[in-house]
C-alpha cells in the first residue's frame, strides 16, 4: 500500500503540528535547550522527591488535624528545624499545596468520579467516626455541619494524589539527570522519550489512599476503585497546572466583573504553559517558591549558565523559570504523544489523520500560549 | 577657619588639574573625595563649636581687600548659613561619588566639581555683598562647564540659557547691592541691614524687586522657571544633583539674607503679593509637574513647586515661617538631590526616562526593585507624608504661614496634595505593573548606584523622626530675621498683624 502524503496543516501553529508529527517536541532542539531542561528537571526532581513525601506525610499523619501546625515538619518537631523554618531557609511545601488546591478545585477524570460517590462517603464517614471517637466537642461539630469534614477528607485524597504522582515524576526526572550524566541523553527527542516511557511504565500504578487511627486501618481510596496513575492524576494533573491554573493577584489585575477570568473553568489560561516567568520573585505570585525551591538544588553546569546572564544571579528565579517552563513543554509532549489516538510516526494516512485532527484541537489550546515565546 | 570652606576645594582642584592624565577616571574620582570628605568634617567641626545660643555671625573673619572699593573679605557664618553649608558639603560628596566611573577628561570635571563648591561655599560665607556676587557669579562658570561638556545632547542650548538667566540675575542683584550702597551712602559693602531703615520705602520697594527678580531667577520661581527644566533635563546626574540641592538654595538663602534681612520694612509691605506670587509659582510647578513624561522634568518641575513654600513662608516671615525656609531648603536639597540620583539611575540602566515607556521597575528580579523603593521613599518625603523630613519642613511652612495668608497657604496647601498626584503617577507608570518590554533585559545595578540614595534616605527619615536636629541651628537667627515691621494683608477680611517676635521657638 502505497501512503498519501497528508496535506500541511493550515492551522496556526502548524510548524508545531508538524513538528510533533515528525518526531520532534514543541521545544526546538537544541544543546542550549537540553542542559536547560535536563538540570531545571533534576532540580526540580529533588524538590518534587520533598513535596511528594511531605504531601503523603500530610494525608496519612495530619488526617483532620484542624490545625496542624507542625504539619510541613514530616513528623519531627525539633528546635533546629523551627528555626530553619522561620527562617524560610526551607522547601515552599506551601506551593505544593497550592498545586494540590488546585487539582481540587478543577477536578476532573476518576479520582475527581470517585469522591463524589456513595462508596466514598461511606468509607470517609466511617473514617471520620473513628477519629472523633472520644471527642465529644468534634462529634458535635461534625453533627452541626456534616459536610465540614467530608470536605477535608476529599482533600486528603488530593493531598495523596497528587503525593503518589510527584512521587513516580521525581524519580522519572532524577533518573533522566543520571542518564544525562552517563552521557545517554544528548536532545530534547531523546528527554522527552525518556518522560514517555516514564509515563507509559506506570501508567496502571495504582492510587489508593488510607489512614491508621487507633491501629486500624481505614482504606479511603481501595484498590478496588480502579484508579490509576496516568489517566486519574497524570492527565488532571496536567490539565490543572500545565493548562487552567488560576488567575493569582500579580502584576496583572483580574477582574471577573468585567468578564476578564473566563465563566467555564475549563476555559481557563493560567498554567505553567501560559504563565510570564517575568513576575516571578514577587509576593502573591505562587511558582516564585517553587523557583526559591529549585534555585538550592541546581546542578553546577545549569548554574553555571545563569552566572553568566546579563543580570548574573539577580535574576536567577526568573532564568530558573524561562527554563522550567522549557522543560514544561517536553513534559507536555510526552503527554501528547502517549495521549494521541495512534503512534505519531505511523504511516497509515487514516491514522495519520486522526492524529492530525488530535494535535490540532491540542494546538487551540496553545494558540495563548508560550510556546512560541520559549523557542525564540 | 571659614577660609578653608573656599580654599581648601580651591588648592583641591588645582592639585588635581596637575595630575597626569594616564591616571584613570575613577582614581581622580577617588583623589576627588580626599579633600571633599575633609570638608565635610571640617563642616561638622564648624557646626559642633557653633554657639545655638548667640545670634549674630560667628567665626567671623575679615580683611581688608580692594578697600577703595569697599569690598573686604569678610566671612562669616550663622544659623542661616550653616544648615546649607553642611549640605553643600554633604551633596558635592554625594555627587562625586556617584560620578560615572569612566567620565570623560576626569580632570577638568573633578577640579570644576571642586571649583562649584568653593564657590557656592563663599558665597554662603560671604559677609561683604560684594564679595556675595563675586562668589554667586563665580560658581556660574564651573556649572556652565559641567552641563555644556558633560550634557546631553541638547547641552549647549540648556547651559547657554542657563548662563544667560543666571547672569542677568546676577545683573540684578548687583545693581540692588550698588544701588543701597549709594543711596545709603554706606562706606564699604559690608552687609548692615541697619543702614536699610534710612530709606524711604518705595526706594527699599525699587532695590528690593531688583533682588527678587534676580533670587527669582536662582531660585526659581514662576516665570523666572524656564531656564531650570531644561539645565536639569540636559545636565548629567550628578550635576542635577548639585543644582537642585545645592545652586537653587543660593537663591533661597538670598531671599533670606539680602530681601528678608536687608529690607525688612520693604518686605512687609511686598509680602502679601509675595504670598501671591508664591501659591502661583507652586501650583504652576506642580501642575506642570503632572504633564510631564519625562521622569527628570517632573522633578524639575517639583522643584519650582517646593520651592514655592520657602517664597511663601518668607513672605509670612513669622519666626516659625522663617525656620521652615530654612528647613525647607534643606528638606528640598535632600529630597531633590535623591529623587535626581534615582531617576538617573533609572535612566542610566534602562536607556529611556519616558514615564509613558518605563513599567514594572519595580519587578524583584529584573527591574530595579531598591532603586524604585528608594524612589518610592522620595516621592513620600516629597509629597510631605509623616515621618519624613519632608513633611516637618512643609507643616512648619504652612503652619507658619498660615496666620499671615491663610488663603496663599491653602493654595499653597493644594500644591501639597498635587505632589502626590504626579508622583504617584510616576510611581505607578514607572514602577508598577509588568516590566515593558524594553527594559526586560536590563543590566545589574551595582551597590554603588544605590548606596548615596540610601544614604539620603537614611537623612530623610533620621529628620524626619528627630526634626530638632536640623531647626536647632538656625532657631536663634531665625527670630532675629523677622521683621520689625507687621504685614498688611491686602484681603481686609482676614488682615492679621503680626508683632515682631523675638521669642525662641
Amino acid at each position: 500500500m502505497v501512503s498519501t502524503p497528508l496535506a500541511p496543516s493550515s492551522h496556526p501553529l502548524a510548524e508545531y503540528v508538524h513538528r510533533l508529527e515528525s518526531g520532534q517536541a514543541l521545544l526546538k532542539d537544541t544543546p542550549k535547550n537540553v542542559v536547560e531542561v535536563v538540570g531545571i528537571l533534576k532540580s526540580y526532581g529533588v524538590v518534587l522527591d520533598a513535596y511528594s513525601r511531605n504531601l503523603i506525610y500530610i494525608a496519612e499523619h495530619q488526617f483532620l488535624r484542624l490545625f496542624p501546625f507542625f504539619k510541613y515538619f514530616n513528623g519531627e518537631v525539633t528546635l533546629s528545624k523551627l528555626l530553619k523554618f522561620w527562617w524560610h531557609d526551607r522547601i515552599n511545601y506551601e506551593y505544593a499545596e497550592y498545586c494540590m488546591r488546585s487539582m481540587l478545585w478543577h477536578g476532573g477524570n476518576g479520582l475527581d468520579e470517585y469522591l463524589d460517590t456513595d462508596e466514598f462517603k461511606n468509607l470517609a464517614v466511617r473514617a471520620i467516626r473513628a477519629k472523633l471517637r472520644g471527642n465529644p466537642f468534634m462529634q458535635g461539630l461534625n453533627g452541626l455541619f456534616p459536610d465540614f469534614l467530608p470536605e477535608q477528607v476529599r482533600q486528603s485524597c488530593y493531598y495523596s494524589g497528587l503525593g503518589q504522582f510527584w512521587r513516580v515524576m521525581s524519580d522519572m526526572f532524577l533518573s533522566l539527570s543520571d542518564r544525562y550524566d552517563r552521557g545517554e541523553i544528548q536532545s530534547i527527542p531523546q528527554v522527552v522519550q525518556h518522560i514517555l516511557n516514564g509515563l507509559v511504565a506506570d501508567a496502571n500504578r495504582p492510587i489508593t489512599f488510607s489512614v491508621e487511627i487507633d491501629g486500624e486501618t481505614y482504606d479511603i481510596i481501595p484498590k478496588s476503585v480502579g484508579l490509576t496513575f496516568l489517566v486519574d492524576t497524570a492527565v488532571p494533573y496536567v490539565e490543572s497546572i500545565f493548562f487552567r491554573g488560576a488567575p493569582f493577584p500579580g502584576t496583572v489585575s483580574y477582574n471577573a466583573q468585567a468578564f476578564q477570568i473566563p465563566a467555564e473553568q475549563g476555559d481557563f489560561t493560567y498554567g505553567a504553559l501560559y504563565a510570564d516567568p517575568l513576575p516571578i520573585g514577587g509576593a502573591g505570585i505562587p511558582p516564585t517558591q517553587l523557583m526559591q525551591d529549585m534555585r538550592h538544588f541546581l546542578p553546577d553546569y545549569l548554574h553555571e549558565i545563569y552566572r553568566k546572564g546579563k543580570r548574573q544571579e539577580d535574576d536567577l528565579r526568573v532564568q530558573i523559570c524561562q527554563s522550567f517552563q522549557k522543560s514544561m513543554f517536553c513534559v507536555t509532549t510526552a503527554a501528547l504523544q502517549g495521549l494521541a489516538p495512534h503512534p505519531l510516526d505511523t504511516t497509515d494516512i487514516e491514522q495519520r489523520k486522526a492524529n492530525r485532527a488530535f494535535l490540532e484541537q491540542w494546538m487551540n489550546r496553545f494558540v495563548t500560549s508560550r510556546v512560541e515565546v520559549v523557542n525564540q | 577657619m571659614l577660609s578653608a570652606l573656599i580654599f581648601v576645594p580651591v588648592l583641591g582642584a588645582g592639585l588635581i588639574f596637575l595630575l597626569p592624565t594616564t591616571l584613570p577616571s575613577s582614581r581622580f574620582r577617588s583623589i576627588t573625595l580626599v579633600p571633599l570628605a575633609g570638608l565635610l568634617l571640617w563642616t561638622i567641626a564648624i557646626a559642633a563649636q557653633f554657639d545655638l545660643t548667640q545670634t549674630g555671625m560667628q567665626f567671623t573673619e575679615r580683611l581688608p581687600w580692594v578697600e577703595w572699593l569697599g569690598l573686604n573679605y569678610h566671612l562669616g557664618v550663622d544659623g542661616i548659613s550653616l544648615p546649607l553649608l553642611v549640605l553643600n558639603a554633604g551633596l558635592t560628596l554625594i555627587a562625586v561619588f556617584a560620578s560615572a566611573s569612566n567620565i570623560e577628561r576626569p580632570r577638568f570635571y573633578y577640579s570644576l566639581l571642586l571649583l562649584l563648591n568653593a564657590g557656592v561655599s563663599g558665597a554662603f560665607l560671604a559677609q561683604d555683598l560684594l564679595l556675595f556676587f563675586l562668589f554667586y557669579e563665580i560658581e556660574l562658570i564651573p556649572l556652565y562647564f559641567l552641563i555644556a561638556i558633560w550634557g546631553g545632547k541638547r547641552r549647549g542650548y540648556a547651559a547657554t540659557k542657563f548662563l544667560l538667566y543666571t547672569a542677568v540675575s546676577g545683573i540684578f542683584i548687583l545693581a540692588s547691592f550698588l544701588g543701597w550702597v549709594w543711596l545709603t551712602g554706606a562706606q564699604n559693602f559690608d552687609y548692615n541691614p541697619n543702614l536699610t531703615a534710612s530709606l524711604p520705602v518705595t526706594t527699599q520697594l525699587i532695590l528690593l524687586a531688583g533682588l527678587l527678580v534676580g533670587f527669582g531667577i536662582k531660585i526659581p520661581i514662576f516665570p523666572f522657571h524656564t531656564w531650570l527644566p531644561d539645565a536639569h533635563v540636559e545636565a548629567s546626574t550628578p550635576v542635577s544633583v548639585l543644582l537642585a540641592g545645592v545652586l537653587l538654595k543660593l537663591g533661597t538663602y538670598g531671599l533670606l539674607r539680602f530681601c528678608v534681612g536687608l529690607f525688612p520694612e520693604g518686605w512687609s509691605v511686598a509680602a502679601p503679593t509675595l504670598a501671591i506670587w508664591a501659591s502661583v509659582s507652586v501650583l504652576y510647578g506642580a501642575l506642570t509637574a503632572i504633564s510631564q513624561q519625562d521622569m527628570k522634568k517632573m522633578v524639575a518641575y517639583s522643584s519650582i513647586a517646593h520651592m514655592g513654600y520657602i517664597l511663601l513662608a518668607a513672605a509670612a516671615a513669622t519666626h516659625l515661617s522663617l525656620l521652615a525656609a530654612i528647613a525647607q531648603s534643606v528638606s528640598h536639597g535632600l529630597i531633590s538631590a535623591m529623587l535626581f540620583l534615582l531617576v538617573g539611575v533609572v535612566g542610566k540602566k534602562t536607556g529611556t526616562r519616558d514615564i509613558d515607556k518605563l513599567q514594572g521597575l519595580l519587578n524583584p528580579e529584573r527591574g530595579l526593585p531598591l532603586v524604585g523603593s528608594l524612589t518610592i521613599v522620595g516621592v513620600m518625603a516629597s509629597a510631605g507624608i509623616p515621618g519624613m523630613v519632608g513633611f516637618i519642613a512643609e507643616f512648619m511652612v504652612f503652619r507658619g504661614s498660615f496666620p499671615v495668608f491663610p488663603i496663599a497657604t491653602l493654595l499653597c496647601l493644594v500644591g501639597t496634595g498635587l505632589t502626590a498626584v504626579y508622583f504617584l503617577l510616576m510611581v505607578n507608570r514607572v514602577f508598577f505593573g509588568r516590566l515593558s518590554d524594553i527594559v526586560t533585559d536590563l543590566p545589574p545595578v551595582q551597590w554603588g548606584d544605590r548606596v548615596p540614595a540610601i544614604v539620603l534616605a537614611l537623612l530623610l527619615v533620621i529628620f524626619g523622626i528627630q526634626p530638632n536636629w536640623l531647626v536647632r541651628w538656625s532657631d536663634a537667627e531665625a527670630a532675629t530675621l523677622v521683621p520689625g515691621y507687621s504685614i498688611v494683608q491686602t484681603i481686609q477680611t482676614s488682615a492679621i498683624e503680626i508683632p515682631p517676635s523675638k521669642e525662641v521657638f
